[in-house]
């Protein structure tokens, strides 16, 4: 009969003699079992080819020894995030994340939580044994109090934690739609057992959502017991504290069935607003009447007034003009309240370093800005300031032009004080002639393509600060 | 071979591991343990009374062995039975799997963008054809993962906030395990958070991309600009025997350039590429030339996609057998190699006639580029040697300058990493002893132009008190974006 297991376990010890058709596990494993109720649902609901299972470290680390499915091994802990990744990259898969109790919840608790949370229809298969298997019997989270492991060998108390419930802390999630705790003690039980892992994958299979069972599995082996033994241990000690049964079982419509990724071009470069439209060139030159090269400017203020904005204008201005320009937002740890600043440099060939420690301009906007960096600006340069709030501005380099514009006396005029960097750049523009006016407005235009009230307001601001400098700049004696 | 409805067990006793759970399991108690051992296994398998069985089928689901207790195909006789009739010639009926080759859309010429560092790296990552992004918010990369936040829904994409970076490397080693392009966004703390996962990513051979934005450090340091990830991206992987192609752009076009060639890499080697920035090159908003083409990513044949062609694989960094871990260890030392043959970069600017040399990268090659500018201005003859590969370190370009140059000045926001690379570049292809000096500012500042000018000055004249860096504070940028 075809199953999902492999007819030869090629990857086990190399397929070798017994290996390639024996387990690694020990003799009376409740991972066998649950690897075969997995393995005959995969094959009842006709999803083999479509599956990808996630082994886990752990007793179950060889679980791509047995399933003939795409296998993926994952790190301690992480195989919730992984079958994430896989569930994602292709959510007709059928993705399994197998786990046991050190693995998902110890090292993988925040793993799994989010991705439970997260509800997409997946399926785990949480084998809880309530000891380390594979590293040799140490206490796992699930160990029960007073139970005796190798590192908690005079018995679990309080000090090493107390026993997690996994299945209803899963079931108290928003998440998932089915949980359920399961054994495999007896006939009952492992009809239940194969019945729910069964509904789990089927779940995913038609796309409802997240199914998880926790099944309480013997290790005989690190119990020192006999398998018949291991189940009565179960059967007995392990039951009363973990609660066998349905944790959550809600009804749901198919819901995943996202679209394919787009790779059309048209739709990604709209997505990323690139233009294939030329912007105009307005100027005929460098401005090197500022400098040869590179012009340093510096636009200062404090958060809200709208520096970032006309720093990020003025860089976009001078690549539309065919330069190479760069603005960097800089916003010192005094910034909460204090001043946001930014650095444009506009270069001739290549902007080389993209600070501006010394500008050739300042732009600032309220008198810490202009405390701060007017001292810095270069012989020869200038300092443009809002009036309105600075009613003195104070003495600097005699070679450094100041020249105050009320940005925001005009800006409120206007009807909106928030203009007052478009103010700014007005007069900005008048008095360094950097470009010409329509180059900036341009640049302005497009970055508010569908707003245009506040594009006729912004234009309009520009203008009345452009206006409000009657005094063109001259050349810097620098 | 036809199975009936309710089939009567079968058992080869070499694979029975004698639990006797099928014993406990059986109402009619016709399953008893033998009493002679089976010489192979040297276990005593159960043997079952097939006239007293009635077919209940109650044993099947007892039995922890895929291949142990077999519903009995009809006709079956009694004596030895041929594995054959259970078990197919080859382990599995999965297909042989096959590559579904990427495909480059051509795109029509766009304007220049101004585009800061990190959305530069975002727009070539979907260019590269990534719809998949993994990642924890962390200043200062943060920004490049909010805008594939904004923009991977508008092509039906995906953008996952991971609990942590922890899992977010999880995330893309499925993806990436799926054979699709994925990265994330991430800044020094959270980078070390990632080491686990890119180890197991290498392991496994398994592509993703990497973008750190890297920031001040020791600990929570500061959010300001360093390049003190250096030695974690070169030789510190994670556990065991790492390497991955480490780029270190230093413009926002690079950013774009660097990032798809990032994708490209990371398939072709099946590895992940690292792409490292400086907090402030992350911020820098600069022009950026779109590519003429973009790629529409296919599926590997290695790749597990949970579909039929890729049934058959496996990804696993597991090699249990000490034998196999040292041929796979030989298998990754020799993809290596083919790396640090094929993939050193680096961008010698004004080298040719250099007596000088300044070394530097990410952003303090921007500063070092304008100390250049200004000494050859003044007539010295210095050049900029800008690695772009950190990993494999680029000495192949390296070397042949030395010939000529007095020495090496290099120039880093940070405490020696790159200096420590080039070193040992330099020390693997036995080049002779160069003269190596340094000028390092760390914490958030950056080294400024007029400071390597200054020191470039110092080295030429034979000052030997020229080796303390500079502190003039005017000089430097602070930065730190909220
Ligand atoms: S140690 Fe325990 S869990 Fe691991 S294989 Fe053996 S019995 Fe199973
Ligand atoms: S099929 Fe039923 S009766 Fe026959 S051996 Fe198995 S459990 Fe016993
Ligand atoms: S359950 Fe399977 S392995 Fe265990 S004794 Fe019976 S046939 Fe053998």
């Amino acid at each position: 009969m075809h199953s999902a297991f492999y007819d030869h376990f090629a990857r086990h010890g190399h397929g070798a003699g017994l290996k390639g058709h024996a387990t690694h596990y020990c003799p009376g494993c409740g991972h066998g079992l649950a690897h075969k109720y997995l393995a005959e649902a995969i094959t009842e609901l006709d999803v083999q080819d479509r599956t990808v299972a996630i082994s886990p470290v752990g007793c179950a680390v060889f679980l791509y020894y047995y399933f003939d499915v795409g296998n993926t091994q994952a790190a301690h802990g992480r195989a919730p995030a992984v079958a994430l990744g896989h569930k994602l990259a292709n959510p007709s898969s059928i993705v399994v994340s197998y786990q046991g109790d050190g693995d998902l919840a110890s090292i993988g608790l925040a793993e799994i939580l989010q991705v439970v949370q997260m509800g997409l229809p997946m399926t785990f298969v949480f084998i809880n044994n309530a000891i380390y298997g594979m590293t040799g019997g140490q206490m796992a989270p699930t160990t029960l109090m007073g139970q005796t492991t190798t590192t908690s060998p005079h018995g679990r108390d309080r000090f090493t934690g107390q026993t997690l419930r996994v299945a209803e802390m899963i079931a108290g999630l928003d998440g998932p739609i089915y949980v359920e705790r399961v054994a495999l003690f007896d006939r009952k039980q492992r009809t239940r057992a194969k019945r729910a892992i069964a509904k789990a994958l089927r779940l995913q299979v038609e796309n409802r959502g997240l199914g998880f069972v926790e099944v309480l599995a013997e290790c005989p082996t690190q119990l020192h017991m006999t398998p018949i033994e291991a189940e009565r241990w179960v059967q007995e000690k392990m039951v009363p504290v973990f609660p066998l049964g349905v944790k959550k079982d809600l009804t749901a419509e198919p819901w995943f069935t996202p679209e394919a990724p787009s790779f059309d071009a048209r739709r990604l470069t709209r997505t990323i607003h690139a233009s294939t439209e030329p912007a105009p060139r307005f100027g005929d030159g460098f401005p090197a009447h500022v400098d040869e090269h590179d012009v340093a400017i510096k636009f200062a203020g404090a958060g809200g007034d709208g520096a970032q904005t006309i720093a990020r204008l003025t860089a976009k201005s001078g690549i539309n003009e065919g330069f190479d320009a760069t603005y960097i937002p800089s916003y010192g740890p005094e910034s909460r309240g204090g001043t946001s600043y930014a650095d444009v440099h506009v270069a001739r060939r290549e902007v080389l370093s993209p600070a501006a420690p010394e500008p050739h301009v300042l732009v600032a906007f309220n008198p810490p800005s202009l405390e701060k960096f007017g001292p810095c600006v270069r012989p020869g340069g200038l300092v443009l300031y809002d009036q309105t709030v600075t009613p003195e501005a104070p003495r600097l380099d005699p070679s450094v032009q100041m020249v105050g514009v009320p940005f925001t006396g005009i800006a409120a005029d206007l009807g909106k004080v928030k203009v007052k960097n478009t103010v700014a750049l007005g007069a900005f523009q008048a008095a360094t002639r950097l470009f010409p006016a329509d180059s900036f407005l341009e640049a302005l235009r497009r970055s508010m393509p569908d707003d245009c009230e506040m594009a006729v307001l912004n234009e309009e601001a520009f203008r009345r600060g452009a206006m409000a400098f009657d005094e063109p700049f001259d050349e810097p004696a620098n | 071979m036809p199975v009936t409805m309710r089939a009567k067990p079968f058992l080869f006793p070499t694979f029975c591991k004698a639990c006797g759970r099928c014993i406990e399991a059986c109402p009619k108690d016709c399953i008893e343990m033998s009493t002679e051992i089976d010489p192979v296994t040297g276990l005593t398998p159960v043997v079952i009374d097939l006239e007293v069985c009635n077919a209940c089928g109650l044993c099947f689901t007892a039995c922890p062995e895929p291949h142990g207790l077999l519903p009995r195909p009809e006709g079956l006789g009694a004596g030895e039975v041929d594995p054959s009739v259970f078990f197919g010639p080859r382990p599995s009926t999965a297909p042989v799997p096959e590559t579904i080759p990427d495909t480059r859309v051509p795109l029509p010429s766009f304007e220049p963008m101004v585009l800061k560092g990190t959305h530069a790296s975002a727009v070539g990552a979907l260019l590269a054809g990534c719809r998949h992004f993994f990642g924890y918010p962390i200043t200062p990369s943060t920004e490049g993962a909010e805008l594939m936040a904004r923009l991977l829904p508008e092509l039906d994409g995906f953008f996952v906030q991971a609990v942590s970076e922890v899992a977010a490397v999880n995330m893309i080693y499925g993806c990436g395990g799926a054979g699709l392009p994925s990265m994330t966004f991430t800044s020094s703390p959270g980078f070390s958070l990632m080491l686990e996962g890119i180890s197991y990513m290498i392991g496994a051979e398994i592509p993703g991309v990497f973008v750190n934005v890297m920031r001040g450090g020791p600990g929570l340091g500061n959010i300001g600009p360093e390049q003190a990830d250096i030695k974690l991206v070169c030789r510190g992987l994670g556990h065991g025997n790492t390497h991955a192609v480490v780029l270190a752009p230093s413009t926002p076009q690079e950013m774009l350039d660097l990032t798809m060639l990032a994708f490209e890499l990371a398939f072709r080697y099946r590895n992940p590429v690292v792409l490292v920035g400086d907090g402030y090159l992350g911020q820098i908003m600069g022009r950026v030339e779109l590519p003429c083409e973009m790629v529409r990513p296919g599926i590997p044949e290695w790749a597990v996609h949970g579909d039929e062609t890729h049934r058959g694989n496996l990804l696993s960094s597991i090699q249990i057998a000490e034998a196999d871990l040292e041929a796979h260890n030989v298998h990754l030392n020799d993809k290596y190699r083919r790396m640090i043959e094929r993939e050193q970069r680096a961008e010698l600017y004004r080298c040719d006639d250099a007596d000088w040399l300044v070394v530097a990268c990410n952003t303090p090659a921007r500063m070092a580029k304008g100390a250049v500018e200004s000494l050859r201005a003044q007539g010295a003859s210095v050049g900029l040697f800008r690695p772009v590969t950190l990993w494999p370190f680029p000495s192949g370009d390296l070397l042949p300058l030395l010939d000529r140059a007095r020495g090496l000045l290099v120039v880093e926001a940070g405490s020696g990493q790159l200096e420590d690379e080039l070193r040992l570049a330099l020390s693997h292809a036995g080049a002779p002893g160069t003269r190596i000096e340094n000028l390092r500012r760390f914490g958030g500042m950056l080294p400024q132009g007029q400071d390597i000018v200054d020191k470039v000055i110092a080295l030429a004249h034979g000052d030997p008190s020229c080796t303390a860096p500079s502190t003039t504070t005017s000089h430097a940028t602070a930065m730190a974006p909220a």
